[in-house]
């Protein structure tokens, strides 16, 4: 029995200083100087080539820099390339250089350099090498000048070098292999990083604009359960992290901050336009009664609990394609929806198989089923893994599905969902009118395209291309110990944007 | 011994090599479009072509199974798909994390359930009917439950430990002891009830016979009677729940890294999974067939030293 003791009061003794320090470590593990996000994404390697978008651009951002730094409102500013000009036909674009920066590893970033690196990060198949591929080859007119030659026009390229795409790292190793070396505000502290968990960086101190990051250390975890990732933010262990609208109320009764920026539009995507799978989506009253069929404002209060918009168009308020005009069409009248089925020869509905979507959207498939058998319309539910979806949806395997994406860069959705080679377009070129409008937004600048990306916008809506119920928010949630502005059109927020508060 | 020992070994190999074969075989026949998710949502389908072509997924799976297995029995478990790390050195660094929970769970399951078990034996009485009655509790809330509620309460609301994350123990003793407290103690406490009751009826069993009757009627002492003789007689069937009860803490591992956010092999094999990574999922299976077959190991050389008799069989 006195074995037992001892070995009992020895587990206490190492238990005390465990429990008696714990309030302290837990709470100051992020000092002051040092930013701790979390984030659900992991990490795909340090190659820009293989780069994704979204969440995953704050893991690149400490260690490269890019050509352009987009603001809050997704407008691209000076960044390496101090300015920049389009040629006449808008295929070439020229870009000066800033001067006297060098990547970690002493390379100078010149033209060269930024030639590199753009074709590199073209030949990937991820998010960011997709942003690129209308560069048909750059040149590197001299150190300070490069020149970026186009196949055709891409009104989006200067806001997408602001993201990975336009990263720029060290020639002498492209592919990362030995780590990443880039010319940004922070450097990749290897000894404090474990792979796919936690990867800290600390002050690169020859970077040429330290106080647009005013902390000394950046620390990134990679955490994916959600739950999990609110306990860390809850228990102070990290500084910011994306939340779900689900725990946003809790959060902010435990004395966080929390925002909501749209993200991205939600809804009933109709892939089969052409009516190849079911021949009743062919029609556009067909599509059009499934617009009706939606109560939007409830989705919006009831589903995602406020942290969505509800609207009837495919733009994202805030973006130049955006028309308030067009959210007074779809008001929610089943009845209506009803009658131009009858229309349209459907009056008993018709029979679609959809995609089983419940392990992301659960709320939205029953939302979702029920509308549309609320308007005569039986759904068959296949239970497709949620990993095969995409390739399913691509392949064109559905007629229509719950699906959302981003919107707020006409042209970026256009080449998403709207062009002929575009992912998301199963149906591929079957609207010549629309095709035209692309080609002429292609060409057109300056107000003109514009005009032009909002006509493609009411004719979207008007043809009834997807039937949208709003745009959601990403919701996010940060210590009141940083200020935190988010930057439009994204799901994450860029480091840059956030600052000790006050 | 010797025999015993090897033919151990060899079934715990024939083993792996079925457990691995079926894995791989189901990684190939669900099919989770590995070539797609690496390639990205962008990617044109004939890069998702080439992609597939370059991981070999064109290939029969046979085939593809055979060159994993030539490449393994060599120690080289190749490259994760996603990330590109080594599987080796990948698991290297993720195993301490899921080792220090399972075992910090079985540790603290152990000394618990014995302690529990032998006191509510010899005393009975109200203390047998507390234990009883907390086993029964313990044992039918679920792991998950247990570690969601351990966060919220002493992490997340009285931030006495972290929520989540892990501290190596080379980096700091102490941090290592907190980060990992409440994952082991939410995986232990299923294995304690379920253990602490098998030591109760075995050592009442023991107490029982007529052994005992007769060290006692010659005057040894009850603490010396229960230490040296009864414990040791009531020893094996507890042996037996708790290796049992290992595996299931290596099983509940998997989502309690979860819960808490910890980079371990359990959060990697639920990652590898869903994204298809083959490699990873490979090795993760391995890596578990191997511990579970060593401590089944253990456990059956324990049994011999405790029971002579075991070892001819």
């Amino acid at each position: 029995m006195r074995r037992m003791v001892m070995a009992g009061a020895a587990l206490a003794l190492v238990a005390v200083p465990a429990c008696g320090g714990g309030a302290g470590t837990t709470a100051s593990t992020t000092g002051d100087d040092t930013l701790t996000l979390s984030i659900g994404n992991a990490h795909t390697g340090w190659d820009l080539a293989s780069a994704a978008l979204g969440d995953n651009i704050q893991y690149y951002e400490p260690v490269f820099d890019s050509l352009v730094r987009l603001d809050s409102k997704a407008r691209p500013r000076p960044n390496l390339a101090t300015s920049w000009s389009y040629d006449s036909a808008r295929t070439v674009l020229t870009m000066k250089l800033r001067k006297d920066v060098r990547f970690t590893d002493g390379t100078a970033l010149d033209a060269t350099a930024v030639r590199k690196s753009l074709l590199h990060n073209r030949e990937g198949t991820n998010e960011a090498a997709g942003k690129l591929r209308a560069i048909d080859s750059v040149a590197a007119v001299d150190p300070r000048t490069v020149a970026i030659h186009l196949s055709a026009p891409d009104p989006q390229l200067v806001v997408n070098l602001g993201d990975p795409s336009g990263m720029i790292a060290s020639p002498k190793d492209l592919a990362a292999k030995g780590g990443p070396v880039g010319s940004g505000p922070y450097i990749l502290d290897k000894g404090a990083t474990t792979n796919g968990s936690t990867y800290a960086f600390t002050r690169n101190p020859d970077y040429w604009n330290r106080k647009a990051y005013p902390f000394d250390k950046i620390v990134i975890k990679n955490i994916s359960d959600p739950t999990a990732r609110l306990n860390a933010l809850l228990g102070g262990q990290v500084d910011w992290a994306r939340i779900t609208p689900q725990t946003a109320q809790h959060a902010k009764s435990r004395g966080l901050a929390v925002q909501g920026h749209a993200d991205s539009v939600e809804g009933l995507y109709i892939w089969d336009r052409t009516g190849r799978i079911v021949p009743a989506l062919g029609k556009v009253k067909v599509r059009q009664a499934l617009n009706y069929a939606f109560d939007r404002e409830s989705i919006v209060k009831k589903l995602n609990l406020g942290y969505a918009t509800a609207t009837s168009q495919m733009a994202t308020a805030g973006s130049t394609w955006y028309d308030t005009s067009l959210e007074s069409n779809y008001a929610y009248d089943p009845a209506k929806a009803r009658k131009l089925l009858a229309e349209a020869g459907y009056p008993d509905g018709f029979t679609v198989t959809m995609p089983d979507v419940s392990s992301v959207a659960p709320g939205q498939q029953v939302v979702m089923t029920q509308a549309l058998e609320d308007i005569g319309i039986k759904v068959k539910v296949d239970k497709i893994p949620f990993t095969r979806l995409f390739t399913a949806l691509q392949s064109g395997q559905y007629a229509m599905s719950w699906f959302k994406l981003q919107s707020g860069q006409p042209w970026d959705f256009i080449q998403s969902e709207l062009a002929k080679g575009a992912a998301w377009n199963p149906a591929k070129d079957f609207d010549p009118k629309l095709n035209s409008m692309i080609d002429k937004a292609q060409k057109a600048r300056g107000a003109a395209q514009t005009a032009t990306f909002r006509e493609i916008n009411a004719y979207l809506q008007d043809h009834a291309f997807n039937a949208p119920w709003d745009v959601l928010d990403a919701v996010q949630g940060n210590s009141k110990k940083i200020k935190v502005t988010p930057r439009a059109f994204v799901s994450a927020v860029p480091i840059y944007d956030m600052a000790p508060a006050g | 011994m010797l025999t015993f020992l090897v033919r151990r070994v060899a079934a715990g190999l024939v083993l792996l090599y079925v457990l691995a074969t079926t894995a791989f075989a189901m990684m190939s026949l669900t099919g989770t479009d590995a070539a797609r998710n690496i390639a990205g949502n962008m990617a044109t389908p004939a890069q998702i072509a080439a992609k597939e072509h370059e991981l070999g997924l064109d290939r029969p799976w046979i085939a593809q199974y055979g060159q994993w297995l030539a490449h393994a029995v060599r120690g080289d478990f190749g490259t994760s798909w996603f990330g590109g790390d080594s599987v080796s050195e990948s698991l290297v660094l993720k195993a301490p994390v899921s080792l220090s929970i399972v075992v910090g769970g079985l540790l603290l399951a152990t000394v618990l359930s014995v302690v529990l078990g032998v006191a509510a034996a010899v005393r009975r009485g109200w203390l047998d009917r507390v234990v009883q009655a907390t086993a029964i509790v313990g044992y039918a809330v679920p792991s998950f439950l247990m570690a969601l509620m351990l966060s919220a309460t002493l992490a997340v609301q009285l931030r006495w430990l972290p929520a989540t994350g892990y501290v190596p123990l080379a980096d700091s003793p102490s941090g290592w002891l907190q980060s990992i407290t409440l994952p082991a103690v939410s995986l232990a406490i299923g294995a304690i009830a379920a253990t602490a009751q098998q030591v109760r009826g075995s050592v009442i069993d023991v107490l029982r016979q007529d052994f005992v009757r007769t060290l006692r009627s010659r005057g040894m002492s009850e603490r010396r009677v229960l230490f040296r003789h009864v414990l040791r007689n009531a020893a094996p069937p507890a042996l037996t729940v708790l290796s049992l009860q290992f595996i299931s803490l290596v099983g509940g591992a998997v989502v309690i890294e979860k819960v808490f956010g910890l980079p371990g092999v359990g959060s990697a094999a639920v990652t590898a999974t869903v994204n298809g990574d083959t490699p990873l999922v490979m090795g993760v299976v391995v890596y578990l067939v191997l511990i579970v077959v060593a401590v089944n190991l253990l456990v059956d050389l324990a049994y011999g030293w405790l029971n002579p008799k075991v070892r001819v069989r």
